[in-house]
């Protein structure tokens, strides 16, 4: 059965699958993988499986849903643009295309290969790789998340989402009260200093705590005004969401805080089977393998701690691209990426792991 | 097998099993080494762990 690579992520990019919204294009997945001889289904989750092979699992778990804004889909220049393009279709569609090439080699490899097109990942309900967590047990996994195509993502940083409420009694502004707009700024600073502290001394970003405020607003009914503030943090792996909830939570200022998407921050091993599958294949493609740890957040953070296995992530693109207006993939790395997968997935056939 | 540490030239021993892909350290002077090769046995630096924003 043929298949074109940038066909395939082109009708990938043309069905829009916003979060929450993605049953067109786990359908048109699961019937495309069935064109390519994989078994294949929807699950009740809403992910796309594909699977073949025989063995213990190795998952190749992507998402498929994207944030919102829609980008035309066009080629220019050797480049595919498309919502998605990068984060996380087109790492998805070179599983798809890596596992159909290996399958079409009538090569007998010692696992069964499950491809899981993963629904909700921009929502951080993680919905689909959630109900991936507890229905595979893998051996290994590999994330489909963009790292360039010579490049391994090891870990994510974790999150914690704080919103925040200040209401008092309306005063004159001329009295000698603290308004709620400065109640709720003093909790900002407060939380930047707490992360300025933190991270003396701690020279890379992923050791570090990285604040953001989110959105600040006040409002008054001319009775009682009313402060709101949402800021994100991205953890470092020895703080867990929990504990700075706990930290932050005393310096409220009167406040009522929420805690949200607490999720801690997940770093995998790199001398396993699986990345050194991963560094054969980026050599064997022509290029020099590099490392990564990443800012953000991603199924990795879900399924790492619950499997417990040899995990990476892997995928074609910049992730600059990420949620951006001009969001692409070079096509030319696109390409180049399947072959590395497919050299990589190869390889881990022939590893033990020891 | 034996193979020479790219960052300072001494004479690495690779156990048995060793295989390619795999990261060893160097026991002059602790460098990561990533094992290019097995046949012949070839040692290169391991790959630096970089940062980068976003997903």
């Amino acid at each position: 059965m043929t298949l074109d690579p940038v066909a395939l992520l082109i009708r990938m990019l043309e069905i829009p699958s916003v979060s929450m919204h993605e049953a067109e294009l786990a359908h048109f997945l699961a019937a495309e993988m069935a064109r390519l001889g994989f078994e294949s289904f929807v699950d009740e989750a809403g992910n796309a499986i594909g699977i073949i092979g025989a063995g213990p699992d190795v998952a190749l778990l992507g998402h498929i849903d994207t944030v919102p804004g829609e980008i035309p889909v066009r080629i220019e220049n050797g480049n595919l643009y498309g919502r998605g393009a990068v984060d996380a279709k087109g790492p998805f569609a070179a599983f798809i295309c890596a596992a159909a090439r290996l399958a079409a080699s009538k090569e007998r490899l010692p696992f069964r290969l499950v491809l899981i097109g993963a629904v909700e990942e921009e929502a951080a309900s993680s919905k689909g790789a959630r109900y991936a967590a507890e229905r595979y047990h893998p051996i290994a996994c590999v994330i489909g998340e963009p790292s360039g195509w010579d490049r391994i993502t090891l870990g994510y940083k974790g999150r914690l989402l704080v919103d925040g409420v200040w209401e008092q009694p309306m005063s004159h502004s001329a009295g000698r009260e603290a308004s709620v707009a400065e109640r709720a700024v003093a909790f900002w600073n407060e939380v930047a200093a707490h992360c300025e502290a933190h991270n003396q001394g701690r020279e890379r970003l992923f050791d570090q705590l990285l604040p953001s405020l989110r959105s600040i607003c006040t409002r008054s009914d001319g009775l009682t005004d009313r402060a709101e503030l949402t800021i994100g943090v991205r953890l470092p792996p020895d703080i867990p969401p929990e504990t700075l909830a706990s930290t932050l939570a005393e310096h409220s200022h009167g406040g009522v805080l929420r805690f949200r998407d607490l999720c801690p921050a997940y770093q995998a091993e790199k001398n396993t089977p699986l990345a050194r599958a991963f560094l054969r294949g980026i050599r064997a493609a022509g290029g020099t393998p590099g490392f990564l740890l990443k800012t953000g957040t991603s199924d990795m953070n879900i399924v790492g701690p619950v499997w417990r296995c040899p995990i990476l992530a892997y995928g074609p693109g910049d992730s600059s691209l990420d949620h951006a207006p001009n969001e692409h993939i070079v096509i030319e790395e696109y390409l180049r990426a399947i072959e590395v997968l497919e050299h990589a997935l190869r390889h881990l056939g022939s590893i033990p792991f020891k | 097998m034996r193979a020479i540490c790219p960052e300072c030239e001494a004479e690495i021993t690779l156990p048995e099993g060793t295989i390619e892909g795999e990261i060893l350290t160097c026991p002059d002077c602790a460098a990561e080494l990533e094992v290019v090769s097995i046949n012949p046995p070839e040692l290169a630096l391991a790959p630096e762990v970089e940062e980068d924003w976003g997903e």
